[in-house]
C-alpha cells in the first residue's frame, strides 16, 4: 500500500534538527532539509534507512501512521565511517592494515596555520616536532626514522599525491585525514610511500543542503621560552670572576670595555666596582647600555583567522566554495606570514548518477617577511648587554672592541622586514567517473600541482659597530616547480551472498619539473623598497638559474576481499618506474597483504563475551620504494661553472684570471660535478605490521594495538668517498640497511552521564627502537663514531657520541689523581678515561645517549554538557637526550669569550660555591670544554598542555536572527610544559636555533547558516 | 620506457669536451684550481706554515673559534679526525683530479690539431706538481695518482705505494717536464714558464735533500741534490728576468702583482663576473676588528716573532738575547733597534696599517687581547681604499696576487745549499743582498714628520767588522734569514721541519711563550710525530685501510 511518508530527524543528544540524513525506500531516495523534514514515497511494511555520516544508520518498518519522528545518535565506534586507503575506499570495520583516522572536528580549531600541527601528539606512531614560525613549520616522522635521507611521509590530496606539506591547506576545508601507516596499506601508493601516507580529503557539499559556515578567530601569542642571559653590570662581573680565576698573569683590566676598581689579590679578590667607559667604541658613538636583546627582538603578537564556506548539493550535484585568510605576525618582530587560499568542489551527476564529472581546485598565495628568526634568536644571546641598540646619533649599535662579530638582531630585523617573500601555490584535479555496469567504474583523474615563489630583497648597507658594509644588493628571484598526475582506474564491486569482493586496477603518471633563476644589482641611490627593482641598481650585475625534471610512471592493482564480513583480506602490486634510476633498474614491484579476522563476529565470541562490540586481528606485509635522490644522480656531469660563492666555501668554478688583469671578464672552463651511478635502483622498505582493533559496549571502549617490524634496505645515500677522485667525487650508491620496531597503543572511551553530559577520553602511546644494520665501510665516518672500532652499526642513527663529562675537579688531589687531561684543573671539568689508558683523549669517546624517545605519548579529553564544550590535549615525550648546545654560551666564559654569556654563569663553580655543576669562569678554554660531552646532553622529556579549549553553544540565540548554529570558544596552546629538572634550557621540544613556540591564547566563533 | 626519460638539464657530458677550444678551457680550470682555497683553508698555508711555527698565534675570538686550527696550535691536542685536515687533504686533491683531467684529454688529441700539446701538458703537470708539493710538506705520505691511471683503480694506490724519496722524484718529474717544455715567457703573465718550473725544481731538490727516515728524523743531507738546487737557481738568474724589488714593501702590494720579484703566482680578481670575485680567500679571516674592516682577527704575530726583529748595536739579530725582554707598545720600538721588515710584517698598535699614514692601527681593533694580544698581521692584507680590496661580509679580502715563488726566496734557497755544502762565504753575499734591500726598505715607513714607525737599525753581515763568517755563524745567519724575510708567509714550520729541528725550537718557544699567553700551556710537540699532520682518518677508513697511517699517529 503507497503512501508519502513525512518525518522530522534530529540529534538525539543535541535534541537539534539534522539535515542531510539520506532517506531510502525501495522507490525513493531523499534527504532531509534544513528544518529535518523529509517525505517519502513508501509502503506500508516497508523499510526504510535513515543514515548520515557519523551518525549509527536507523531502520524503520513503515506502519500506519504518516508522519513520523526519528532521533539519530552518534556512533561512537564509527565502525562504518568510510575511510579513504588508496584510489578507493573502504569501511573502517573492513580495514585491515594500520590506518589512522583523525577526528577533524578535535582539530578544526586549532589557530597553527599547518593542519598537520594539530595532530602533535593525536596520533600513536605518528611523530611531529614543529616550531613557531608564522609559516607552521613541522617535521613529521612516522614510525621512526626509516631511511638516511628523506623522512617525509607522502601526502595524498584528493587522490593526488604530494610531497610539499599541508601548509597551505585551508584547515576548515578537510572532511577527513587518515594516517596509513604500515606497508600494506601504504603500499598501493608504491614509491614514496615508504615514510608513510597521510591522506586529506576535502569537504564537498552535501545532499540537499545549502550552507554557508564561517569561522573566525582572533590569537595572541606570546614569547615565554626567553634565555635567561646577564645583564651589562652582570657581564663585567663574571668577566672579572673569569679573569681573577685564572690567576696572576691576567690582568682583568685587560679588558677593552669594562675597568675593575679590585683589589689586586688573586688569592683573595675584592671587586669594588665596575668602571664604564663613556663610549664603548672609538668612535664615540656607543654610550653603554643595558640592552635586554630579547626583548628587543620580541614581540606579543596576533593571529587572526578567518575563513568562510559556502556549499550545496542536490541529485544533481554538489558545489563547494570556500576562502580562508589566515594573517600570524609572529613572536619575533617583522616575521609574519599572510596568507588567502580560495577552493572550489564541485561535481555533476549525470545520466541516472552513471557518470560523474567533478573538479577539486585550491589556490594558495602567501606574502612573508624574510626575517632569519632563528639566527635572531642565537644573536640575542651572542649580543652583549653594554652595548646599544642605537648610537647616540640614531645609527646601529653593533660589536666594539673585544666582541665578537657578531650581528645587531634588531638591526637585522628592521633590514629585512622590507623583505617579502611571495609564494603560490595551485593544487587540484579535475576527474569523471563513469558506471559502466553497476559493480564497475571507471575513473579518470588529471591533478596538478604548481607552487613558486617570487623574492624581492634589498640588502641595505649598514654601519654596525665594526661591522660595516656599504654596499647595498637588490636581489630577485624566482622559482616554480611542480608536476603534473594522470590517474586511470577500473574499480569493481560486487557481493554475492556472503563473499564481498572489491578488484581494482589502475596506472598513475607523474612529470615533475622545476626551474628558477634570480637576478642581482649593487649600487642604489635609495635603500628604499619600493625603489628596489633591478633596472635601478647601477652595479655588479649577476644573474643565475638552474632547472630539472623526474617521471613516474606506475601501474597498480588491488583486491579486497571479506566473507561473511569476519574473514578479510587484501592484496596489492604495484610497478613503479622512475627516471632517477637507469634503464635496467627502472622498474621495481612492491607487493603487498593483509589479512584480517573479525572475531567478534563470530557467534561463539558473541556468546562468550556479548560486550564485545569489534574484536579483529590483522596482519600486514608489504613493499615499499623510495627514489628521493637528485634527478641525474646515474649520470657523469660536468657543468660550466664560472664561479661560485665563496664566502663560506671553496669556489668550484673554473675561471682564471690568466691574463693578470685582475677585473674584468676571466677565460674559464668546466667543472666535474657529478660521476654517475649508472647501477642505483630502488631502495625498498618491507614492513610487517600485527595489529588488533577491539571495542566494548557498542564501541563506547575501543582502541587498538599495533606491532610493527621495518626493514629499509639498498638505501640511497651518498656516503663521501676517496678524496683522490676529486670534485664531483661522491656518487649516490645503494648502501645502508635499517631497522625500526614498535609499538603503538590507541584507547578511546565515550561517555555519558544523565542526559546532558557526554565526554570522550583517548590516550595514545607509541614507541620505537631505531638500528643500523647494514653499512658500507666507506660511509661509517657518515655517522658519530670513530669509524675504527666504534661504529653506528647495530645502533641508533640517533646515537650522540662523545665524552663523558664526570663531574668538575674539587681540589689539586682530584686533579693530581686523574688521568692526563691536556687543561685539567680545579673547577674545570673532569672527562673520563673511558679506556682507561691513562691518557684522556680521542680515542675515549663513545657512545653516549640516543636522541631517539623512550616513547612518546597523548591524552585527548574532550566533554560537553548542555551548551558548553570543553577539550584538552596533553602530549609528551619520555626518555629522550636533547643535545643543548647552546651550554656553550650559557655556562662558558671561555669558549666564546666574546658573546654575552647565561645567567647560569653567576652560579659557577667556585672554591666557595663547590656545590655548582657548572665548571669555573674562565678566560681561556684551556680544558677544551666545548667538546662533545655529557655535558651537552640533557634530558628533553616533557609533558605539555599542548591546547585547552572551553566553547559555548548560542545557537538558540542565533536562531532569532536565521543563524542555524553558532559557538563561541576560548583556546589556549602550549599553556604548560613540564619538563625535566636537568634541562637546562627554556624549551626542550625546541632545543636550537629554531623559531621558539609561543604561548598562544585564542578567541573564536563559528556561524552556520 | 620513454616515458622515463629525462635528460639532465643544463650540464654537459664529459666526451662533449674533447675538442681542442674545450681542451685549453680544461687547461684554464686546471689553473682555476690554484685559488678555490676557502677560508679554513689556506692554499698560502698560513695555519699550518705560519701558525705552527712559533711565528704566529691563531686569533680569532678565543681558542674555541676555529677549534681544529686551535688544536694544531698546540700540537698536543691534534687529532687524525679534525675535519679541517681532511678537508685540506680532499681540497688539495680537487687541484689534482683537475689537471689529471686536463691531462687525460690533452693526452689523446694529437698535435696537428693542438699545436700547443706539450706546453699545455707541461703547464698542467706544472699545477699538478704544486698540489703534490704541497701535500708532501703536509702528509709526507699520500697516494701518487696520473693521469694514466684509470679511474677505477684509484682505491688500489695506498699512500705507501711510495716511499719518501720517490715522492719526491714523482713531483720532480712534473717540473723536470715544465723545464724541458715550457717556453721562457708567456704572452699570458698567469701561465707558468720554464724558470718557475726550474724554481719548482729546486725546491723540491731543497726538500729532497734532506733525507728522513721513517720516524721523520733528518738522517742525512744529500750534496748532489743541493747541488742541483745551486744549478737551477743559477739557471734562473742566468734568464735575466728576475731581481729584488727595489722596496720589500712591493711584495706586499697589489699594483705590484707580477713583479721582477715574482717567479709563480696564484693571480686573483674581482669586479669579473663571478659572485664575489676570485679573492685570496685563505687570508679572508686575517684583518683586524675596526669599522673598515670587521673580521676576523686570525693569524697574529707572536710576541716571540716580533722580539726577533729586534737588532743589536751593529743591526744584526740578536740570536740569543731577542727574547729576554719584550717589544710590546709605545717607547718599546723606539727603545730598541729594528729590523725595517717588522713594520712590514706585523701590525703594532700607534703604527700606521699598511702603509697608510691616516690609517693608523689601534688597540680596540684586537679581537681577543686578553688571549692573543694586541699585534695583528700585515703582508697578506690590503688597505682599505685599497683598489684590490673587497668585502663579502662577513668577511673580506683582496685581488692581490699570492706568491708561491719569489725570487728572494730562491737566492737564500741557494744560500741554504752552499752553506750545508761548507761553501758558507759564497753564501754571505747572497745573505747580505737581502739584507741590503731590507735595511733600504723603509721609504714607506716614514710618517709625516720624518721619522719612522720604529727605530731602525740594520746592517749586512761584514765577517770581521760584526762577525765571524763561520760555517756555524752562516748558517745561524740563514735561518734567521728566512725567519724575518718570510715572517707571516706560510713556510717556517716547513723550514723547521726540512732541517730537523721543529722538536727543540718548538717546545723553547712553548716554554717560553707560555707565559705571556696561557692558552700555550698545553701545547707540546712530539717529536717523531708532529712533524708533519696525520692522514686524515676519514681517509683511512674510506681507503679500507688502503691507506697508512703516519709515523706515531
Amino acid at each position: 500500500q503507497q503512501k508519502t511518508l513525512t518525518g522530522t530527524v534530529s540529534d538525539k543528544d543535541l535534541r537539534v534538527p539534522i539535515s542531510g540524513v539520506t532517506v531510502k525506500s525501495s522507490r525513493q531516495t531523499v534527504v532531509t532539509g534544513q528544518d529535518g523534514k523529509f517525505s517519502i514515497s513508501t509502503a506500508v511494511n516497508e523499510t526504510i534507512t535513515l543514515s548520515y555520516i557519523g551518525m549509527k544508520p536507523v531502520s524503520i518498518v513503515v506502519g500506519a501512521e504518516n508522519e513520523i519522528s526519528v532521533s539519530m545518535e552518534y556512533d561512537a565506534g564509527n565502525l562504518n565511517q568510510v575511510v579513504v586507503t588508496g584510489y578507493s575506499t573502504q569501511k573502517k570495520a573492513d580495514l585491515t592494515g594500520a590506518v589512522s583516522v583523525i577526528k577533524t572536528e578535535q582539530i578544526k580549531d586549532v589557530p597553527l596555520g599547518n593542519p598537520i600541527k594539530a595532530l602533535q601528539g593525536r596520533i600513536p606512531g605518528v611523530y611531529i616536532t614543529t616550531d613557531g614560525s608564522p609559516g607552521g613549520g613541522a617535521t613529521v616522522r612516522i614510525r621512526g626514522i626509516g631511511t638516511l635521507g628523506n623522512n617525509n611521509p607522502l601526502y595524498v590530496i584528493d587522490g593526488i599525491p604530494t610531497e610539499r606539506g599541508l601548509n597551505e591547506i585551508n584547515q576548515a576545508d578537510i572532511e577527513s585525514m587518515q594516517v596509513l601507516k604500515d606497508a600494506s596499506s601504504a603500499s598501493i601508493y608504491g614509491s614514496r610511500a615508504a615514510n608513510g601516507v597521510i591522506i586529506v580529503t576535502t569537504k564537498k557539499g552535501k545532499l540537499g543542503t545549502t550552507k554557508i559556515d564561517f569561522n573566525s578567530s582572533i590569537s595572541t601569542q606570546s614569547y615565554v621560552t626567553k634565555v635567561s642571559v646577564l645583564n651589562a653590570e652582570e657581564r663585567g662581573r663574571a668577566y672579572w670572576q673569569a679573569a681573577v680565576n685564572d690567576g696572576p698573569g691576567n690582568d682583568p683590566n685587560i679588558n677593552p670595555i669594562y675597568k675593575y676598581n679590585w683589589n689586586g689579590d688573586f688569592n683573595n679578590p675584592i671587586l669594588n666596582n665596575i668602571i664604564y667607559p663613556e663610549f664603548i667604541d672609538a668612535a664615540k658613538t656607543m654610550r653603554p647600555a643595558d640592552t635586554r636583546w630579547f626583548d628587543e627582538i620580541s614581540q606579543t603578537s596576533f593571529i587572526k583567522s578567518n575563513d568562510l564556506t559556502i556549499s550545496n548539493g542536490s541529485e544533481k550535484g554538489s558545489s563547494l566554495f570556500s576562502v580562508s585568510h589566515y594573517d600570524n605576525s609572529g613572536i619575533i618582530r617583522g616575521s609574519s606570514l599572510k596568507r588567502t587560499t580560495i577552493r572550489s568542489n564541485s561535481d555533476y551527476k549525470m545520466f541516472n548518477d552513471r557518470l560523474v564529472i567533478g573538479e577539486n581546485l585550491s589556490g594558495t598565495y602567501s606574502v612573508g617577511t624574510s626575517v632569519p628568526a632563528g639566527s635572531i634568536v642565537d644573536l640575542s644571546l651572542l649580543a652583549q648587554p653594554i652595548v646599544p641598540v642605537h648610537t647616540i646619533d640614531g645609527g646601529w649599535g653593533g660589536p666594539a672592541a673585544g666582541m665578537t662579530d657578531r650581528h645587531n638582531p634588531v638591526r637585522l630585523i628592521e633590514d629585512n622586514m622590507q623583505n617579502k617573500s611571495r609564494f603560490f601555490r595551485v593544487f587540484g584535479n579535475a576527474y569523471a567517473s563513469l558506471k559502466i555496469i553497476p559493480e564497475l567504474t571507471l575513473r579518470s583523474s588529471i591533478g596538478i600541482d604548481y607552487s613558486g615563489n617570487y623574492d624581492r630583497t634589498l640588502r641595505k648597507s649598514y654601519v654596525s659597530g665594526f661591522l660595516v658594509d656599504p654596499s647595498n644588493q637588490v636581489t630577485t628571484s624566482q622559482s616554480y616547480s611542480g608536476n603534473w598526475v594522470l590517474q586511470n582506474t577500473l574499480d569493481f564491486r560486487k557481493t554475492i551472498g556472503s563473499h564481498d569482493l572489491q578488484v581494482q586496477v589502475g596506472s598513475e603518471q607523474i612529470k615533475f619539473t622545476a626551474q628558477n633563476f634570480y637576478g642581482s644589482r649593487q649600487g642604489y641611490a635609495l635603500e628604499n623598497i619600493d625603489y628596489a627593482y633591478l633596472d635601478a641598481g647601477s652595479t655588479l650585475k649577476d644573474n643565475g638559474g638552474s632547472g630539472s625534471g623526474n617521471s613516474l610512471l606506475s601501474f597498480f592493482g588491488k583486491a579486497n576481499y571479506s566473507f561473511k564480513n569476519r574473514y578479510l583480506a587484501s592484496f596489492t602490486m604495484r610497478r613503479d618506474g622512475s627516471s632517477k634510476f637507469g634503464s635496467e633498474n627502472r622498474y621495481a614491484y612492491f607487493p603487498a597483504f593483509s589479512l584480517g579476522w573479525r572475531l567478534s563476529e563470530e557467534e561463539f565470541i558473541k556468546d562468550l563475551i556479548p560486550a564485545l562490540s569489534d574484536f579483529k586481528l590483522r596482519y600486514g606485509w608489504g613493499k615499499n620504494g623510495n627514489q628521493s635522490i637528485a634527478n641525474n644522480a646515474i649520470y657523469d656531469l660536468y657543468s660550466a661553472i664560472y664561479g661560485t660563492d665563496n664566502t663560506f666555501n671553496r669556489d668550484k668554478g673554473s675561471a682564471y684570471d690568466i691574463n693578470g688583469g685582475n677585473s674584468g671578464q676571466l677565460p674559464s672552463g668546466f667543472t666535474k660535478t657529478q660521476r654517475g651511478n649508472s647501477a642505483l635502483k630502488w631502495e625498498t622498505t618491507v614492513q610487517s605490521n600485527f595489529g588488533v582493533d577491539f571495542g566494548f559496549f557498542n564501541q563506547k571502549l575501543s582502541g587498538s594495538v599495533d606491532y610493527f617490524i621495518k626493514n629499509t634496505t639498498d638505501i640511497l645515500l651518498t656516503p663521501p668517498s676517496l678524496a683522490v677522485i676529486g670534485e664531483g667525487g661522491d656518487p649516490t650508491v645503494n648502501g645502508a640497511s635499517m631497522n625500526n620496531k614498535g609499538l603503538e597503543f590507541m584507547i578511546n572511551y565515550d561517555g555519558k552521564i544523565g542526559d546532558d553530559f557526554n565526554f570522550s577520553l583517548s590516550a595514545n602511546l607509541s614507541t620505537y627502537r631505531n638500528k643500523i644494520t647494514e653499512l658500507p665501510e666507506n660511509s661509517l665516518t657518515a655517522f658519530p663514531g670513530n669509524g675504527n672500532d666504534k661504529v653506528i652499526l647495530g645502533r641508533s642513527v640517533g646515537s650522540y657520541y662523545g665524552y663523558v663529562a664526570d663531574g668538575l675537579f674539587q681540589n689539586q688531589a682530584e686533579v693530581d689523581a686523574h688521568a692526563t687531561q691536556n687543561g685539567k684543573g680545579i673547577g674545570r671539568i673532569r672527562y673520563k678515561d673511558v679506556n682507561g689508558d691513562g691518557v684522556v683523549n680521542g680515542s675515549d669517546r663513545d657512545y653516549i645517549g640516543i636522541s631517539d624517545p623512550d616513547f612518546t605519548y597523548g591524552l585527548n579529553v574532550t566533554a560537553n554538557y548542555k551548551k558548553f564544550d570543553v577539550s584538552f590535549l596533553l602530549q609528551g615525550v619520555k626518555g629522550v637526550m636533547v643535545n643543548n648546545g647552546s651550554k656553550i654560551y650559557t655556562d662558558f666564559s671561555s669558549i666564546w669569550p666574546g658573546t654575552n654569556w647565561g645567567s647560569r654563569t653567576l652560579d659557577a663553580w667556585t672554591p666557595q660555591n663547590t656545590g655548582s655543576s657548572i665548571p669555573a669562569l674562565t678566560l681561556v678554554n684551556r680544558n677544551d670544554e666545548s667538546r662533545f660531552s655529557t655535558y651537552f646532553l640533557e634530558p628533553g622529556s616533557y609533558l605539555r598542555l599542548r591546547n585547552a579549549q572551553i566553547g559555548y553553544d548560542i545557537s538558540s540565540l542565533a536562531n532569532k536572527i536565521h543563524i542555524k548554529r553558532a559557538r563561541f570558544y576560548l583556546q589556549g596552546s602550549n599553556l604548560l610544559t613540564i619538563k625535566n629538572k636537568k634541562y637546562t634550557g627554556p624549551d626542550p621540544e625546541a632545543p636550537g636555533s629554531t623559531f621558539p613556540i609561543p604561548a598562544i591564547y585564542t578567541l573564536g566563533l563559528n556561524i552556520t547558516l | 620506457q620513454k616515458a622515463l626519460d629525462e635528460t639532465p638539464q643544463g650540464v654537459i657530458s664529459g666526451a662533449e669536451l674533447n675538442t681542442p677550444e674545450n681542451i685549453d678551457k680544461m687547461v684554464i680550470a686546471a689553473y682555476s684550481g690554484l685559488g678555490n682555497d676557502d677560508i679554513h683553508t689556506s692554499f698560502s698555508l698560513w695555519p699550518w706554515g705560519s701558525m705552527r711555527s712559533g711565528d704566529a698565534y691563531k686569533g680569532g675570538d678565543s681558542p674555541g673559534d676555529n677549534t681544529d686550527w686551535h688544536s694544531y696550535e698546540l700540537f698536543s691536542a691534534n687529532r687524525p679526525e679534525l675535519g679541517n685536515t681532511d678537508k685540506m687533504w680532499y681540497f688539495l686533491y680537487v687541484g689534482i683530479s683537475r689537471a689529471n683531467d686536463a691531462l687525460r684529454r690533452i693526452n689523446q688529441i694529437d698535435e696537428s690539431t693542438y699545436p700547443l700539446k706539450k706546453e699545455r701538458q707541461a703547464e698542467v703537470r706544472f699545477i699538478r706538481g704544486h698540489f703534490y708539493f704541497m701535500l708532501k710538506i703536509l702528509y709526507k705520505y699520500m697516494p701518487y695518482i696520473d693521469e694514466n691511471l684509470p679511474e677505477k683503480e684509484y682505491a688500489t694506490v695506498s699512500n705507501r705505494t711510495l716511499t719518501n724519496d720517490e715522492l719526491w722524484n714523482k713531483i720532480g718529474d712534473d717540473f723536470n717536464f715544465g723545464v724541458a717544455n715550457l717556453p721562457v715567457s708567456q704572452d699570458q703573465v698567469g701561465r707558468v714558464t720554464k724558470q718557475a718550473a726550474m724554481a719548482y725544481l729546486a725546491k723540491v731538490r731543497l726538500y729532497q735533500a734532506y733525507v728522513q727516515d721513517e720516524q721523520n728524523n733528518v738522517t742525512s743531507v744529500s750534496s748532489v741534490r743541493l747541488e742541483e738546487v745551486i744549478s737551477l737557481v743559477d739557471q734562473v738568474s742566468a734568464s735575466g728576468r728576475y731581481e729584488l724589488n727595489p722596496d720589500y714593501a712591493n711584495n706586499f702590494l697589489t699594483q705590484f702583482d707580477n713583479n721582477k720579484e715574482s717567479v709563480f703566482a696564484v693571480q686573483f680578481s674581482k669586479d669579473d663576473g663571478t659572485p664575489k670575485g676570485r679573492l685570496n680567500m685563505g687570508v679572508a679571516l686575517n684583518y683586524p676588528m675596526n669599522k673598515e674592516f670587521g673580521c676576523c682577527g686570525f693569524h697574529l704575530p707572536s710576541q716571540n716573532l716580533v722580539n726577533s726583529f729586534k737588532t743589536d748595536n751593529t743591526g744584526l739579530p740578536q740570536f740569543t738575547t731577542f727574547n729576554n725582554s719584550d717589544a710590546k707598545e709605545g717607547d718599546d720600538f723606539k727603545n730598541n733597534t729594528f729590523d725595517p721588515r717588522l713594520d712590514h710584517t706585523v701590525a703594532i698598535p700607534g703604527h700606521p696599517y699598511k702603509y697608510s699614514l691616516n690609517f693608523v692601527y689601534q688597540k680596540s681593533w684586537a679581537r681577543a687581547p686578553q688571549i692573543y694580544g694586541y699585534f695583528s698581521t700585515l703582508k697578506e692584507t690590503v688597505a682599505p681604499d685599497d683598489p684590490s680590496f673587497q668585502k663579502i661580509p662577513p668577511f673580506m679580502s683582496s685581488s692581490k696576487n699570492f706568491d708561491v715563488l719569489r725570487y728572494d726566496d730562491l737566492i737564500l734557497w741557494k744560500a741554504e745549499a752552499l752553506i750545508k755544502l761548507n761553501r758558507h762565504n759564497e753564501a754571505l753575499p747572497l745573505i747580505n743582498s737581502i739584507r741590503q734591500r731590507a735595511i733600504n726598505s723603509t721609504s714607506k715607513l716614514k710618517l709625516a714628520d720624518g721619522t719612522f714607525f720604529s727605530n731602525y737599525k740594520m746592517d749586512v753581515y761584514k765577517p770581521g767588522t760584526n762577525c765571524n763568517w763561520t760555517p756555524e755563524f752562516a748558517w745561524q745567519a740563514l735561518v734567521w734569514e728566512r725567519r724575518l724575510e718570510f715572517a707571516m708567509e706560510g713556510n717556517r714550520f716547513f723550514d723547521l721541519v726540512r732541517w730537523g729541528i721543529a722538536s727543540e725550537y718548538l717546545n723553547k718557544y712553548f716554554k717560553e711563550e707560555s707565559s705571556k699567553r696561557t692558552y700555550l700551556k698545553e701545547a707540546q710537540f712530539k717529536k717523531n710525530r708532529d712533524e708533519y699532520l696525520p692522514i686524515p682518518l676519514a681517509q683511512l677508513n674510506y681507503s679500507r685501510d688502503v691507506y697508512k697511517q703516519n709515523f706515531g699517529w
